[in-house]
C-alpha cells in the first residue's frame, strides 16, 4: 500500500503546473489534459466489493445448525386429517335363524329390511350418535343372511351357512349362548359385528336382547314387524358396537387417560386414616397377577400399562362427615367430594418407574378411622352410593372401604388385618368399573335402548372385544389428531424463531412421527384397529418427544439481537467509511472524466 | 365376574406359599429408636435411628410394598443401587468435645452440606449414567440441588481409600447446600408414621434447626437374593443426629454451685415435645440413654462404686444423677480392653406409653461431673496458605491428641509401631493442585514423602471435566507429635457463565476425609441380647474404622466484571473501525491537489484570517512560509511523511493484533 501511495503523487503533476500559454482556451477548473487516474477508484471499489463478498462468509460463520424439518409433509398431513376424517371400515351382519327350521318359516324380505336398516343407521349418524371421531358409520357394509340350515339366501361372505342352530342354544343362559356363538365362527375372516336374530324363540317372553363379550349380539323374540327388527338392529350396530355403548354426558373423548408417551401407571393406594384404630393391609401381588394382568394384556394396543401399589398410614381425609341416625353411619354428600382428597397428607407420589410424560392414575382405598366409621357417600337424591366410590377424571378413583365392625381393636395388641380375598374382589370390581369410566365406557351391565333394555355381558378381562375395538378406533383418531396438532405447533414455532438451534434428533423424531401417523392412517383404512392404535400411539409420543426436546426447551439460542450487538460496533463505522469513500471516488472520477472529455473536445475543435 | 374357582385357587396358592415358607417368610419391618447422650461440654446428643427393611420378594421383581417407601424401592430397582448414603449436614462435628473415637462420630459425623456416595450394580461403563440419573431422582425426592452432582467435574470415583468398591463407586459433595425443613419433610415421608406418631413426633422443627449440629442421613443397602440381582431386599436406615444445648433447669439443689453442675434436661425441655406412644407400625420403639466410658469411670471414681456398680445398676438415689423414668433394662458394654470402664445404656421401651401418659425422660444431675471423650488418634485440620488471587497451598495438619497413647501403643505394637492414616481429598478443577509439590513435615521436620507414604493414588484434574482426587495411605511412627502435608495450587479461571450467582463469596473445597484403618470402633454387648437385637445396637456392634472429616475451605477466586465481554467487544471494534477508516482515508488522499486547492483559495480570498491561518499552519509544519511556486518541490517531502504515518499506523495495528489477538 505504501508503494501505491508513493506513486500517487505522480498523478497530479501534469495538471498542477500552470498551463502552457500555447493553448489559451484551457481552463484548469473545467478541463484536464490527462486521463483521470483509476487507482483510487479501483482501490475503494476493491475494498467495497471484498466487504460485500465477505458478508456471506460472515453469515455462514454465525449460522446456526437447524436440521431440516419436513414442513411440507406436516402441512399435507394436517390438511389431510382435517379435510377427510378417518374412515374406519365396519362390517355388520345380521343372521336370521328360525328356532325350528322345519316347523316355522320366516317371512322376511331381506332387501326391504336392508334398506330400512341403512336408512335408520344414517338417521342415527346424522343425529350425531356414532359419528364422532373414530366412528365408522360413514364406511360400513351390511349383509343380511337368512339361515334355514340349507344356505338358500346367504349374502354374507363371512358367515358359513348352517353353523348356528337355534335348537342347540339355551337362551336362558347368556354365557353359554355367547360361547356357542363365538365357537360358531361368525366373524369368519374378519372383524364383523353380527347380530343373530332368533325368531320364535322358545321359553322367552317378549323380546330379549343380549350383547355378548365378543363381537356379536342376539335377539330372541316372537311376533314382530320388519320396522321393529330394523330399529333394534340399527340401534345395536350404531349405539353399541360403533359407539361403545356409552351415553352422552359421560367423560368426553378428549380426556384420554393415556400419557403422551402412550403409557399409563396404575397406582393403587391403601390408605389407613388412623392406624391407632386399626390397620389394614392387602395382598396386592396376587390381585395383580390374577385380576389386573389380563386386563392390562387386552389393553396392550391402546396403552402400555404398569401397576404399582403402596400402603399409607395416618392419612385423614380433608372434609368432615356428619352422623346420620337413619342410615347408621357418617355420611358425606356429593358436594363435599372435591375436598375429600387430602393432598397434604396423602403422599400418593408420582412414580419414579414411569417416564416423564406417562399418565398416572391413582386408585385409592380409604379405610376410615374409628370415629368416622362407617363412612358412607350420599348421592344428591339422598340415597347411599352402592359402590361407596367416586372418580375424578384424569386423576383416578377413590373408594371408601369400611371395616366389618367399626369397633376399635384393643389398645394393647396391634393386629395388621389383611383384607379378605372376597373384600378385595369387591374392591377391584369397583376399580375396574372406575377404570372403564375413566376410559369413557359404561360401568353398568344394562343399556337402555329405544324399544327395550339390552343386557351387556361383562368380560372377565374388564373390557369386551367390541369395547376394545371402539377404544382402539377412538384412540387412533385422538392420537393422530393430537400428533398433527403437536407437529403443526412445532413447525410454527420453528418457523417463527429463525435463530433457534434444531438438533438432528428432532428432525428424526418428526420424520418417524410422520411415518407412524401415515402408517396408522393406512392401517385404519384397512380395518386393522390394533395395529393402527399402536402406530398412532407411536406417532403421538414421537411428536411430543420432538416438541418437548430439551434442546428446544433451552432458552440459550443465539438471538439476532445478540448477533447485532456483537457485530455492529465494528461493521457500522467501517461500512460508513467504505461506502462514503466509494461514493466520493466515483463522483470525482465522473467529474474528472467530464473535464478530460471537455478538453479532448476542445482539442479536436482546435485542430 | 366369574370368581369362585379363581379365588379358591388363589386361596390355595396363598396357603401353600405360607406353608412353604413357614415362619421364615420375611415381612417388611420398621423399627424406631432414639439414643440420648450427655456430652462433656454440657450439650446433649440426640440420635434418631429408623430402619425399614423390605425382604427380597419372591416373584418377578415387582414390588408391592406395605411399609417400605415406594419411591426408594423404585429408585433402587431402576438404577440398580447396591449401596448408597446421602447426608444433609449443618454445622460441624466437634471432634475434641463430642468424641472422635466412637461409632457415633465415625458413622454419623458428616461434612457440612450434602455428601452422596453410591455403589451401583451395573457394568462399569454404565455407572456414570446411573449416577447422573440417581442424582436427579434424589434431588427430586429431597428437594435439594443434588442434581449439581451430575456434572462429571463434581464427582469422583475413589478406588480404595473411601470404601472398597472396584470402580462402581461414585462420590460427590456439595459443601454449600443449605439444609432446612424442606429436606426433612421428604425424609420423614419415607417413614410409615412420618412425624405423626412415635419417636419421630419429637422432631420439633424450631428446636432441631437451632441445634449446634444437625445431620440427616439416609443409608440404604440392597441385598441381592439371586445372581442377576433383580430381586433384592432393601435395608433403609435413616438417622438424624442433633446436638442440642439444654437450657439448664433450676433444681432444688443449692449446695453445689450451678455453674459446675451439668445442665439437667428432659425430652420436653430440649425438644419442646413428649413422646405420645409409639408408632403402631413399628416392630419396636425404644429410647436409650447412653453414658459413655469416660463418664462412667468418673462416676465410679466419685461414688467409689467399685465392683458393686453393676449390681446397683446405677440409677438409684445414691447415684450422681436421677432419671425421671425407671429404665426397663440396663445394658453394660462388654469391654474387650481392660483398664477402661465400659459404657452403660439405659433402655426405655415406649410401648407402654400413650396419649394419656406421655413418655418424658428427664435427667437431673446431683453432683458436678467432669469427663472427656475418647479422641481419635490424631486430630486433623486443614487450612489454606498463601495470599493473592493467583496461587496458594493447601495444608493438612495432623496432631497427636495424646490422650489415647496407651491404647495406641497397645494396638499397633505388633505392626512395629506404625500409625496408618488414610487421606482422601477431592479438589475441584479450578484449584489446580500440583501434586509433585507434595511436602510432608513430620514433627516439624521436612521429610522425604516416599519414606512415609505406603500407597498413593492421584488423579489430576482435567479442566471442566473432572476434579482432582488424591488418595493416600500414610505410615507414621506412632510416637508422632504432628504431621503436616502441603500441596501447592494455582487458581484457574472459570468461563464467565460458570460462576455462581454469588461469585464474590468464594469457592468451597469439600472436606477431606481422614481415616485410621488400624483403629476400629465397636461396642460389644452381652451376647444374650442378640434375640432382642435392635438395629441401632447392632449397628454399634459392627466394627467400623475411625473416620473424621476436615473443615471445608473457602478459596476466593478472581471475580470478573460480568459486563466485560460486551465492553471488550465494543472497544475492540471501535479501535478496529478507527484504524480501518483512517487507513482508507489515507489511501485515497490526494495531497498535491489539496494544496493546490488551498492555494487557489488563498489567492482568491486573501482575507486576513485565512492568511493568518495559512501562516500558522506553515509555522506548525516547521517551515518558513513559502510562496506558491514551491508546491512541486515540497510534494516528495510530504509524501515520505505520509508513508511514515502509514507505517506507524500499521505497526500499531500489528502490535494490537499481537497483544490482543
Amino acid at each position: 500500500m505504501a508503494e501505491e501511495i508513493s506513486e500517487s503523487p505522480n498523478d497530479p503533476p501534469p495538471e498542477t503546473p500552470p498551463s502552457p500559454p500555447s493553448e489559451p482556451e484551457f481552463d484548469s477548473k473545467t478541463m484536464r489534459k490527462t486521463k483521470p487516474g483509476l487507482k483510487r477508484l479501483f482501490l475503494t471499489f476493491t475494498v467495497l466489493v471484498s466487504f460485500l463478498l465477505g458478508f456471506p462468509f460472515l453469515f455462514k460463520s454465525v449460522e446456526i445448525y437447524r436440521s431440516p424439518l419436513p414442513f411440507h409433509d406436516i402441512d399435507i398431513l394436517s390438511n389431510d386429517v382435517v379435510s377427510n376424517p378417518f374412515l374406519f371400515p365396519c362390517h355388520f351382519q345380521a343372521i336370521f335363524v328360525p328356532s325350528d327350521p322345519k316347523s316355522s318359516s320366516i317371512d322376511v324380505n331381506l332387501d326391504e329390511l336392508e334398506l330400512s336398516i341403512r336408512s335408520k343407521i344414517t338417521k342415527l349418524a346424522s343425529k350425531g350418535i356414532g359419528s364422532q371421531c373414530g366412528a365408522c358409520t360413514n364406511n360400513f357394509t351390511l349383509s343380511l343372511t337368512l339361515d334355514y340350515g340349507d344356505c338358500t339366501q346367504s349374502l354374507s361372505k363371512f358367515y358359513k351357512c348352517g353353523s348356528i342352530r337355534a335348537v342347540d342354544l339355551d337362551f336362558s343362559d347368556n354365557e353359554s349362548v355367547d360361547e356357542a356363538l363365538e365357537s360358531a365362527g361368525l366373524d369368519f375372516g374378519g372383524k364383523v359385528y353380527s347380530v343373530v336374530v332368533v325368531v320364535n324363540g322358545d321359553g322367552v317372553e317378549g323380546v330379549k336382547v343380549v350383547v355378548g363379550k365378543y363381537r356379536h349380539a342376539w335377539i330372541v323374540g316372537r311376533d314382530w314387524g320388519v320396522e321393529e327388527v330394523a330399529e333394534r338392529l340399527a340401534e345395536i350396530f350404531v349405539k353399541v358396537f360403533v359407539n361403545g355403548g356409552r351415553e352422552e354426558g359421560l367423560i368426553h373423548g378428549e380426556f384420554m387417560p393415556v400419557g403422551a408417551d402412550g403409557r399409563i401407571v396404575l397406582s393403587f393406594n391403601l390408605l389407613n386414616a388412623d392406624p391407632m384404630d386399626w390397620t389394614y393391609d392387602w395382598d396386592f401381588q396376587k390381585i395383580d397377577e390374577t385380576l389386573l394382568a389380563p386386563m392390562i394384556d387386552v389393553l396392550g394396543p391402546i396403552a402400555n400399562i404398569s401397576v404399582e401399589s403402596q400402603v399409607l398410614y395416618y392419612t385423614p381425609k380433608f372434609t368432615f362427615s356428619s352422623w346420620d341416625e337413619k342410615l347408621g353411619g357418617y355420611t358425606l354428600s356429593t358436594k363435599d367430594l372435591p375436598f375429600f382428597v387430602n393432598s397434604n397428607e396423602w403422599h400418593l407420589d408420582t412414580s419414579i418407574a414411569a417416564g416423564g410424560r406417562s399418565k398416572i392414575l391413582q386408585f385409592v382405598v380409604y379405610v376410615p378411622s374409628a370415629k368416622e366409621c362407617p363412612l358412607l357417600l350420599q348421592l344428591p337424591n339422598g340415597e347411599i352410593s352402592k359402590t361407596n366410590a367416586f372418580i375424578s377424571p384424569m386423576w383416578g378413583g377413590v373408594m371408601v372401604w369400611n371395616p366389618q365392625s367399626c369397633s376399635r381393636d384393643s389398645d394393647s395388641e396391634l393386629v395388621r388385618h389383611i383384607l379378605s380375598p372376597e373384600d378385595l374382589q369387591k374392591v377391584f370390581e369397583v376399580f375396574v368399573g372406575q377404570f372403564r369410566q375413566l376410559f369413557g365406557l359404561k360401568s353398568g351391565s344394562l343399556h337402555v335402548g329405544a324399544l327395550d333394555t339390552y343386557s351387556l355381558l361383562a368380560s372377565e378381562k374388564g373390557f369386551t372385544e367390541w369395547e376394545l375395538d371402539f377404544l382402539s378406533r377412538q384412540h387412533t383418531c385422538f392420537n393422530i389428531h393430537s400428533s398433527t396438532t403437536t407437529l403443526g405447533s412445532l413447525s410454527k414455532l420453528v418457523q417463527s424463531l429463525p435463530r433457534m438451534i434444531i438438533m438432528d434428533e428432532i428432525g428424526k423424531q418428526v420424520k418417524f412421527s410422520l411415518e407412524a401417523a401415515n402408517l396408522a392412517r393406512s392401517n385404519a383404512s384397512l380395518g386393522f384397529y390394533d395395529a393402527s392404535a399402536v402406530s398412532s400411539r407411536q406417532a403421538r409420543s414421537l411428536a411430543e418427544d420432538a416438541f418437548f426436546h430439551p434442546s428446544i426447551m433451552s432458552v440459550s439460542y443465539y438471538s439476532f439481537e445478540h448477533c447485532f450487538a456483537v457485530y455492529s460496533p465494528f461493521f457500522l463505522p467501517v461500512s460508513m467509511h467504505v461506502l462514503l469513500a466509494a461514493l466520493r471516488e466515483w463522483r470525482r472520477y465522473k467529474q474528472e472524466k467530464a473535464k478530460y472529455l471537455l478538453w479532448k473536445a476542445k482539442g479536436k475543435v482546435a485542430s | 365376574m366369574e370368581l369362585p374357582s379363581r379365588w379358591v385357587f388363589l386361596l390355595f396358592l396363598l396357603l401353600s406359599s405360607a406353608k412353604a415358607f413357614g415362619s421364615e417368610v420375611d415381612k417388611e419391618e420398621f423399627q424406631e429408636e432414639l439414643l440420648l447422650k450427655p456430652l462433656p461440654d454440657r450439650k446433649v446428643l440426640a440420635h434418631f435411628h429408623f430402619e425399614t427393611r423390605a425382604p427380597p420378594c419372591n416373584s418377578n421383581g415387582l414390588h408391592h410394598h406395605h411399609l417400605f417407601p415406594k419411591s426408594i424401592s423404585q429408585m433402587v430397582e431402576k438404577f440398580r443401587v447396591k449401596e448408597m448414603e446421602l447426608s444433609f449436614t449443618q454445622g460441624r462435628w466437634n471432634y475434641e468435645r463430642w468424641g472422635g473415637f466412637d461409632t457415633m462420630s465415625s458413622n454419623n459425623a458428616k461434612p457440612p452440606g450434602v455428601e452422596l456416595w453410591a455403589v451401583f450394580d451395573v457394568p462399569k461403563e454404565q455407572v456414570d449414567a446411573s449416577w447422573k440419573n440417581l442424582t436427579h431422582t434424589l434431588s427430586g425426592i429431597f428437594c435439594a440441588s443434588i442434581n449439581f452432582l451430575e456434572s462429571s467435574s463434581m464427582y469422583s470415583a475413589p478406588d480404595w481409600s473411601f470404601r472398597q468398591a472396584s470402580g462402581s463407586l461414585r462420590y460427590g459433595m456439595l459443601p454449600r447446600e443449605a439444609v432446612c425443613t424442606e429436606n426433612l419433610t421428604p425424609w420423614l415421608k419415607l417413614l410409615p408414621c412420618r412425624d405423626k406418631a412415635g419417636i419421630s413426633s419429637l422432631m420439633d422443627r424450631p428446636s432441631i434447626y437451632t441445634s449446634l449440629y444437625y445431620s440427616q442421613r439416609l443409608h440404604l443397602t440392597s441385598i441381592a437374593s439371586d445372581l442377576e440381582g433383580l430381586n433384592s431386599g432393601i435395608v433403609l436406615e435413616q438417622t438424624l443426629t442433633v446436638v442440642l444445648h439444654p437450657s439448664s433447669q433450676r433444681t432444688g439443689l443449692t449446695h453445689f454451685s450451678q455453674s459446675y453442675l451439668q445442665p439437667s434436661w428432659s425430652l420436653s425441655s430440649i425438644f419442646g415435645r413428649k413422646v405420645n406412644g409409639r408408632c403402631v407400625l413399628a416392630k419396636s420403639s425404644k429410647v436409650y440413654l447412653q453414658l459413655e466410658r469416660g463418664l462412667v469411670s468418673q462416676l465410679k471414681k466419685s461414688e467409689n462404686y467399685g465392683a458393686d456398680y453393676i449390681a446397683s445398676e446405677g440409677y438409684d438415689g445414691e447415684a450422681n444423677f436421677e432419671l425421671s423414668v425407671n429404665p426397663d433394662r440396663v445394658i453394660k458394654e462388654e469391654n474387650s480392653r481392660n483398664g477402661i470402664s465400659s459404657s452403660l445404656l439405659y433402655e426405655f421401651s415406649v410401648d407402654k406409653y400413650s396419649n394419656s401418659k406421655p413418655f418424658d425422660l428427664g435427667l437431673t444431675w446431683k453432683f458436678p461431673v467432669i469427663w472427656s471423650c475418647q479422641q481419635a488418634p490424631l486430630h486433623a485440620s486443614r487450612f489454606l496458605m498463601g495470599s493473592g488471587n493467583e496461587r496458594g497451598a493447601i495444608a493438612i495438619l495432623l496432631k497427636s491428641t495424646d490422650l489415647n497413647d496407651s491404647s495406641l501403643v497397645a494396638n499397633s505394637a505388633m505392626d512395629g509401631c506404625e500409625l496408618r492414616v488414610n487421606i482422601f481429598q477431592v479438589v475441584p478443577w479450578y484449584i489446580r493442585v500440583y501434586y509433585h509439590s507434595l511436602q510432608l513435615f513430620v514433627d516439624d521436620q521436612l521429610k522425604a514423602v516416599g519414606a512415609f507414604v505406603e500407597k498413593i493414588h492421584v488423579m489430576p484434574s482435567k479442566d471442566k471435566i473432572s476434579p482432582g482426587m488424591m488418595e493416600m495411605v500414610l505410615k507414621l511412627p506412632c510416637g508422632v507429635k504432628s504431621a503436616a502435608l502441603t500441596l501447592d495450587f494455582d487458581k484457574g479461571f472459570l468461563h464467565i457463565d460458570e460462576y455462581p450467582p454469588d461469585a464474590n463469596q468464594g469457592f468451597d473445597i469439600p472436606s477431606a476425609s481422614i481415616g485410621f484403618p488400624d483403629f476400629h470402633t465397636s461396642m460389644l454387648f452381652p451376647s444374650n441380647e442378640s434375640e432382642r437385637k435392635s438395629p441401632m445396637l447392632s449397628k454399634f456392634q459392627e466394627s467400623s474404622p475411625v473416620l473424621l472429616y476436615t473443615e471445608v475451605l473457602l478459596v476466593p477466586l478472581t471475580t470478573p466484571d460480568f459486563s466485560m465481554p460486551y465492553n471488550v467487544i465494543t472497544i475492540t471494534c471501535t479501535v478496529f473501525a478507527l484504524y480501518f477508516g483512517s487507513l482508507l482515508n489515507v489511501l485515497r488522499q490526494r495531497v498535491g491537489e489539496k494544496e493546490r486547492l488551498l492555494k487557489s483559495k488563498a489567492a482568491a480570498k486573501t482575507g486576513r484570517l485565512s492568511d493568518l491561518l495559512s501562516r500558522l499552519s506553515a509555522k506548525l509544519r516547521g517551515r518558513s512560509q513559502e510562496p506558491m511556486q514551491s508546491a512541486s518541490e515540497s510534494s516528495p517531502l510530504i509524501n515520505s511523511k505520509l508513508a511514515l504515518k502509514v507505517l506507524l499506523m500499521a505497526a500499531l495495528a500489528v502490535a494490537w493484533q499481537y497483544y490482543f489477538g
